[in-house]
């Protein structure tokens, strides 16, 4: 049940969400034509809130009390903490707020069903990746705020791109949900999925049941089943990259001891 | 094609996710940032990929996000040693700082005017003090071997 029928029609709520997140993120980007200080500031995250309370109530009503409150709680989560991300001057911030939203994506994960996965992405990205930016940041970062942090490409033109490609994927979405009506059940799993798994997977594994206690087994049962192959090619990918990096700053090390010696590098 | 109302708005937030880091990386500045925003659009792709495999019922959309993260981890391993080599050279993490590759019809980036920075420091949490100083013995301080 959607808000279909009930004012303001749901085509101009979410047009005018869009819009308040678009101008939002234009007052908040770092150096924007009216210049960032504190009341300008505030303004745009007021604005970012009526934003995002447009795209809530833009949403589907979801079953129960429990389930939506639990959706809005973490999609929000990473909704805001992604806002914050990209406006954060301090690329510190920006890295911490990234861990925000990734804690806030992982809930989401969590409540679409994909527990395994939901639990990937904490270890995957905010144990390994993010330690490795800010890594990369306490190495590389100059002391105090660095002037490019304080100014953006083109604050309005950036603002308005995302706010059209929000736009058409909204529009697009909706036009999905909304052909026919009602009938909100999930269409039986194609032939595809059941002809092609092999013994160890059962025929019955529904990936979309989030209380499912076997959820990993089957995961793992598919993922070394059916895409076999694709995890070896995987796994010769992340050789790849492991030795490409090693051998990227090791050369880039010999280069400039060799300059710095007056030597040709080797 | 009927959605569920929960991958409806699995799909929304996907969506929302994706256009903030599209919004990131055409506007920011700093590689790193750039980089952050470049997973945090790989995040809006994992979420929605998700929501499509919950509304078909199938495995297909998780098993890509499992090889999606994969490509991440390279990803970032691979990005950062350009980024960390890219300053060696400039010093900077600057995308300006490469400007001179852009198209040769293309006017030069120069900051005019830029704003400064905040002047009110940022207040970090403080210890309060437990217990009383101890005494300290001077003699005991100038014959301390490491101080």
């Amino acid at each position: 049940m959607s808000l279909a029928t009930t004012f303001p029609p749901p085509g101009l709520l979410l047009a005018g969400a869009v819009a308040a997140a678009a101008a939002s993120l234009w007052l908040l980007l770092p150096g924007n034509a009216l210049g960032g200080d504190r009341r300008i500031r505030s303004i745009g995250a007021a604005l970012g809130v009526a934003a995002l309370a447009g795209l809530a109530l833009s949403g589907r009503r979801l079953g129960g009390l429990g389930e939506e409150g639990v959706f809005l709680v973490v999609s929000g989560v990473a909704i805001v903490s992604a806002a914050a991300t990209i406006v954060s001057r301090s690329p510190v911030y920006a890295a911490i707020w990234f861990a925000l939203a990734l804690a806030g994506v992982a809930g989401v994960l969590l409540v679409l069903g994909a527990q395994f996965l939901g639990v990937a992405t904490i270890v995957v990205y905010a144990g390994a990746i993010l330690v490795m930016f800010l890594f990369v940041l306490m190495l590389a970062q100059p002391a105090g705020l660095a002037p490019y942090d304080r100014v953006s490409n083109e604050p309005l033109l950036s603002a308005l791109a995302g706010a059209v490609l929000l736009g058409l994927l909204t529009v697009s979405i909706g036009r999905l949900s909304g052909e026919p009506p009602a009938c909100c059940q999930v269409p039986s799993r194609t032939t595809a999925v059941a002809g092609g798994t092999t013994d160890a997977a059962p025929a019955a594994a529904d990936p979309g049941d989030p209380f499912a206690t076997d959820h990993v087994a089957r995961l793992g049962a598919e993922l070394f089943g059916r895409h076999l192959l694709a995890v070896e090619a995987a796994g010769v990918l992340l050789l790849v990259a492991l030795v490409g990096s090693i051998a990227m700053v090791s050369r880039g090390a010999s280069v400039e001891d060799a300059s710095a010696d007056g030597r040709a590098p080797a | 094609m009927t959605l569920l109302p929960l991958v409806h708005d699995g799909l929304l937030v996907g969506a929302i996710l994706f256009a903030l880091g599209l919004v990131g990386i055409l506007a920011r500045r700093n590689l790193i940032v750039m980089f952050l925003c470049a997973e945090l659009m790989l995040q809006g792709i994992a979420v929605s990929l998700v929501a499509w495999s919950r509304q078909h019922g199938d495995w297909g959309g998780q098993m890509l996000v499992i090889f999606v993260l994969t490509v991440a981890a390279c990803e970032a391993a691979i990005a950062l040693v350009i980024v960390l080599q890219a300053f060696a050279r400039t010093g900077r993490l600057d995308a300006a700082a490469w400007q001179s590759l852009r198209e040769s019809n293309l006017p030069r980036v120069i900051d005019h005017g830029l704003p400064a920075p905040d002047t009110v420091a940022p207040r970090f949490p403080r210890l309060t003090p437990a217990g009383v100083l101890p005494e300290q013995d001077e003699d005991e301080v100038l014959h301390r071997e490491h101080v």
